[in-house]
């Protein structure tokens, strides 16, 4: 219904403006790209030679001699070779999947429903919950990161100390990073709870454009709360809740200070997700040439995963604007 | 009756889901409050007692303390004030008008985002070193500006385009001129976009550490995520300083998240559903 | 390339050279014309600032002209900022740098040869072995001593009495004196006699090599890991002994929050820096009432009557080699590697100095850990060192012998190999 009322006036208003003069017309095939153009020179200016320049180091071998004469020696495509026959870099690949599917489920999920809680909560709950969310999202990342550590101590722990108090357990001296599984544990609960403000946020965000008069029809309708959610709810929510799904997907997969501050700035191999590795292989073992190179694979890996999410957003976009 | 006790059950919840959310920020706020030994304790200590300031005051009198202060505003307010503004006329663009080249801008913007930024260092380091702005605000402004925009431009065109056209179609048969009826209208609703936008580039800009840390070497130029690394030292962690650090660098961003929620969302999104 | 274009290039190259040239010939006659700004990086903590003001006026009495600007850098990601620093093109002239980094950063051709300089520097010839050898790649000097930093014992001398211990001369002492101590306070839970982190690797090694073991020796430019020799696997024997009986700390753990532990009070006994003497009784985070409780004596050696051989930790003052200011640089750390302000470094920020000469300056309980110093050793000075330190090789080596997930022999050979291996790699 809406869709059709709305392209009636796409069609009444692409009339009216076809008896516009030619200046006219000029002046609006040439608006996107005025509007596009300052956004492009900016990205393009200052990202477009470092992205090229990755791409050139991820084909050399450079060290710290090379990066110091600016002077590397091409080997082709050896890097690549040498990182996908590394047994550990199968290991590696492995667990950032699982572990960004897992964070992206869980940070999804509890945003989203935090973000319906906000609407029917009482106003001072809302102002609450706002401001807490807003606190936690504002604390800067690496000392939040050292906090988070240091509440899961093995000595100073709050968290040992509680559970043990609450007869979870006997948790005096426990290790959490002994075990990779309860270790990946720990850093999940940091990293979803330093995503779910962002994504908790925009989602509310996003709820005030649901139109109002829908809900209240479809609940004159007798539709049920869930009927109204994905019935209503979901399908205006949908390109924000793609856009939130394939953000959270590459900041997921890309996650690093989590990891890397956690586990003291050196991090066993178990604890190796990609960007972990990628930054071990440059800044530590000094071969930035390695480094560049698992860069560019975690690109094409992240280009694959989300492969259907932007052909179907270039789509949608094609299909729906102007 | 069904009614409230639902009410009741979500407020519980939100209050849960406060309570354990908050629970870092609390712990983090009271050891900056503790003294010394109370701080790494064996037996935690709940509430610090006595509480002592001590710790915010040794903090802000670090060296160069305001100087950082003064760097980091000026560095994060040019990025969010431009970064929102370019985004903003990019998001239009893609989200209203039909172009040749909207595909591969799109791609673009998606695409630069699945580059990870620590496997830029070097390249970028290189680029303005070769252009003379290593250790200069403008190099660390351009480089966040160019991080922060593809994220901007993307979630501002969800907000755009999830407003109907016809209320703009609606606007412009009133008489009113594109533009205007754009200003009129779609601006408003798109309001808690905008804020949620700004608030996330401030946040990135505000944050960063080891761009930062790497480009500017000068004390004088440094901004407030050094300072904070300086509680750290090989001789051990100042915990009392670094959490008394991490709660002053935080309040900024609280402070402007209410302004512009306040400013921005309350009113005019009422008046706009309104019109 | 139009002729104007070169006209303009000629005559900005003649000018260049015009300018070069006297700018050398005033070098060598008169300090006082000397122009331009000498970029100094110091860590963050090193020098008191009284000494670095110190420094800077003397070398302004002689180069009034010449602009000092000292930067001070975090420790977090250090070697990132090192890294980009010297790849571009105006690294700062001089900067501090930990000794283990030095083979790294010399090795890829990023400081300067001042190996011909090296009697122009005051106490060159007294400077700590250990700290000059860190500073010796290929036989070619790469930067100067700057101070040192050596583990001891940290002890509470009230439990030692209470407990009837005495202060151990020998490794079989000191067990004795630690299961007198676990008898007196074991049965709190939370009590460690020495309190040994598992992954503590620094404080291990002095065990090692007291028994003649090593980490790997070098014939010609070929490495051998040698911690899974039959003298090294000794050493952790004894250590994995002395842990088992006398320690509670985390055996996967490190020695990062040793300090705040010590000061709660539950242990008597921790490997240490000098310097952690201030975090323990720091008003932040510390306790300053355990000042006069606490003592320290050297980690003593299987051999009663000696002392164990210690790592040297410490820094290093480098010159990049692509400093416009090779001459001021050497200047101002003639300064500060002196032994006018080598001694302020020891009196007031109370390090060890980087000459034997001074270091009889030192009294209290630095003084214990200065004579520590005496015997002390170095890790292999490879270029790939850092290489092996990032692979955390000997910390989960430790791990799995404290934890017993591996017998000693296995976990040595494993670590071992790997040494082998990384040490030998081409750059």
């Amino acid at each position: 219904m809406r869709v059709a009322g709305s392209l009636d006036a796409a069609a009444r208003a692409r009339t009216r403006l076809g008896a516009s003069s030619l200046r006219s017309i000029v002046a609006r095939k040439g608006l996107p790209y005025a509007l596009i153009a300052p956004a492009t020179v900016v990205i393009l200016g200052v990202l477009g030679w470092p992205l090229l320049d990755l791409l050139y180091l991820s084909t050399q071998h450079y060290g710290l001699r090379e990066l110091f004469q600016h002077q590397g020696s091409f080997v082709g495509l050896q890097n690549f070779a040498t990182i996908l026959s590394d047994p550990q870099f199968r290991y590696v690949v492995e667990i950032s999947l699982v572990f960004t599917a897992v964070n992206v489920a869980l940070s999804m999920t509890l945003a989203t429903i935090i973000a319906l809680l906000m609407e029917r909560v009482s106003s001072f709950v809302r102002v609450l919950l706002g401001a807490g969310l807003v606190f936690v999202w504002a604390t800067p990342v690496i000392p939040a990161i050292d906090l988070w550590q240091w509440m899961f101590d093995y000595e100073f722990g709050v968290i040992n100390w509680l559970l043990t108090r609450i007869g979870a357990g006997n948790y005096i001296h426990h290790n959490w990073f002994e075990n990779p599984l309860q270790g990946f544990t720990v850093i999940t609960v940091v990293v979803v709870w330093g995503a779910i403000p962002f994504l908790a946020l925009t989602l509310h965000a996003g709820l005030t454009q649901v139109p109002k008069e829908l809900v209240e029809a479809a609940q004159i309708d007798g539709a049920r709360a869930w009927q109204v959610f994905t019935n209503v709810t979901v399908p205006t929510l949908k390109p924000l809740l793609l856009v939130l799904l394939s953000l959270s997907t590459i900041w997921d997969f890309q996650v690093f200070n989590q990891v890397w501050v956690m586990l003291n700035q050196r991090p066993n191999e178990n604890y190796f997700v990609i960007s972990v590795f990628s930054f071990q292989e440059s800044f530590r073992v000094s071969q930035f040439g390695l480094g560049s190179a698992v860069a560019v694979v975690m690109v094409v890996l992240l280009m694959i995963i989300s492969f259907f999410y932007v052909r179907q957003t270039v789509r949608n976009i094609n299909e729906a604007g102007a | 009756m069904r009614r409230t006790a639902l009410r009741v059950f979500y407020d519980g919840a939100g209050l849960l889901i406060f309570a354990v959310m908050i629970f870092p920020i609390y712990w983090m706020v009271t050891t900056a409050l503790k003294p010394g030994k109370e701080i790494l304790s064996l037996d935690p200590y709940w509430f610090p007692a006595p509480v002592t300031f001590q710790n915010f005051i040794s903090a802000m009198q670090v060296p160069f303390f305001w100087n950082d202060v003064v760097n980091s505003l000026v560095v994060v307010l040019t990025v969010v004030g431009i970064s929102i503004v370019v985004s903003f006329l990019a998001a239009v663009a893609v989200a209203r008008f039909g172009f040749r080249g909207r595909t591969a801008f799109i791609v673009m913007v998606i695409g630069v985002q699945m580059v990870p930024l620590n496997a830029l260092v070097i390249p970028i380091y290189l680029l303005l070193d070769s252009v003379n702005q290593v250790d200069s605000l403008l190099g660390v402004i351009a480089y966040y500006m160019a991080v922060v925009l593809p994220f901007m431009v993307w979630t501002l065109r969800g907000f755009v385009h999830n407003i109907p056209t016809d209320l703009e179609e609606a606007a412009m048969t009133d008489g009113a001129s594109r533009v205007g009826a754009f200003m009129r209208i779609v601006f408003p609703l798109v309001a808690p976009g905008l804020v949620a936008t700004a608030i996330f580039g401030f946040i990135q800009a505000w944050n960063e550490y080891i761009i930062a840390y790497v480009l500017l070497s000068s004390s004088s130029k440094q901004t407030l995520t050094i300072w904070l690394a300086s509680f750290t030292t090989q001789h051990g962690t100042d915990w009392g300083g670094l959490m008394a650090g991490a709660t002053l660098t935080s309040l900024p961003v609280v402070v402007f998240f209410l302004l512009v929620q306040g400013r921005v969302t309350g009113g005019l999104t009422a008046g706009a559903v309104k019109g | 390339m139009n002729p104007r274009k070169l006209f303009v290039v000629a005559f900005v190259a003649a000018i260049a050279v015009i300018s070069a040239a006297c700018g050398s010939s005033s070098t060598a006659t008169n300090p006082a014309n000397q122009t331009g700004t000498l970029t100094i990086w110091l860590m963050n903590g090193s020098a008191p600032k009284s000494v670095v003001d110190g420094v800077n006026a003397d070398f302004n009495a002689k180069y009034p002209n010449v602009k000092v600007d000292v930067q001070i850098q975090q420790w977090s990601d250090v070697t990132t900022k090192l890294d980009t620093a010297f790849g571009g093109s105006a690294p700062p002239d001089v900067m501090e740098l930990g000794n283990t980094l030095v083979a790294k950063y010399a090795s890829a051709g990023a400081l300067a040869d001042i190996s011909g300089q090296k009697s122009g520097f005051e106490n060159s010839g007294s400077w700590l072995q250990s700290l000059t050898d860190s500073c010796t790649f290929q036989g070619k000097l790469y930067c100067v001593p700057y101070y040192a930093g050596s583990r001891a014992v940290i002890y509470r001398k009230d439990m030692f009495d209470a407990a009837g211990a005495t202060v151990p001369t020998s490794m079989d002492d000191l067990l004795t004196a630690g299961q007198k101590l676990m008898a007196k306070y074991g049965s709190d839970s939370r009590f460690s006699a020495l309190y040994f982190p598992g992954k503590y690797w620094y404080a291990a090694a002095p065990f090692v090599w007291d028994f003649g073991g090593d980490i790997a020796t070098q014939s010609g430019t070929k490495w051998t890991g040698a911690i899974n020799n039959s003298n090294s696997q000794q050493g952790l024997t004894v250590l994995k002994n002395l842990v088992s009986q006398l320690s509670r700390a985390d055996k996967t753990g490190d020695e990062l929050k040793q300090d705040q532990a010590f000061a709660q009070g539950h242990i008597a006994m921790i490997i240490a820096n000098g310097w952690e003497v201030g975090v323990i009784t720091s008003s932040t985070g510390g306790d300053p009432s355990l000042l006069p409780k606490l003592g320290a004596f050297p980690i003593p050696s299987h051999t009663a009557g000696q002392t164990a051989p210690v790592f040297l930790g410490g820094s290093d003052l480098g010159i990049a080699a692509k400093s416009q200011h090779q001459d001021l640089a050497r200047e101002w750390i003639k300064l500060l590697g002196g032994t006018k302000f080598q001694s302020q470094m020891v009196t007031v920020g109370g390090v060890i100095p980087n000459t034997t000469s001074l270091v009889s300056l030192s009294s209290g309980l630095p003084a214990i850990f200065a004579a520590a110093a005496k015997n002390s050793r170095f890790t292999p000075n490879s270029p790939n060192w850092a290489n092996v330190e990032s692979a955390n090789v000997l910390q989960d080596m430790l791990v799995a012998i404290f934890t017993g997930s591996s017998s000693i022999p296995d976990a040595t050979k494993t670590a071992s190999d790997k040494i082998t291996q990384i040490l030998n790699a081409g750059s």
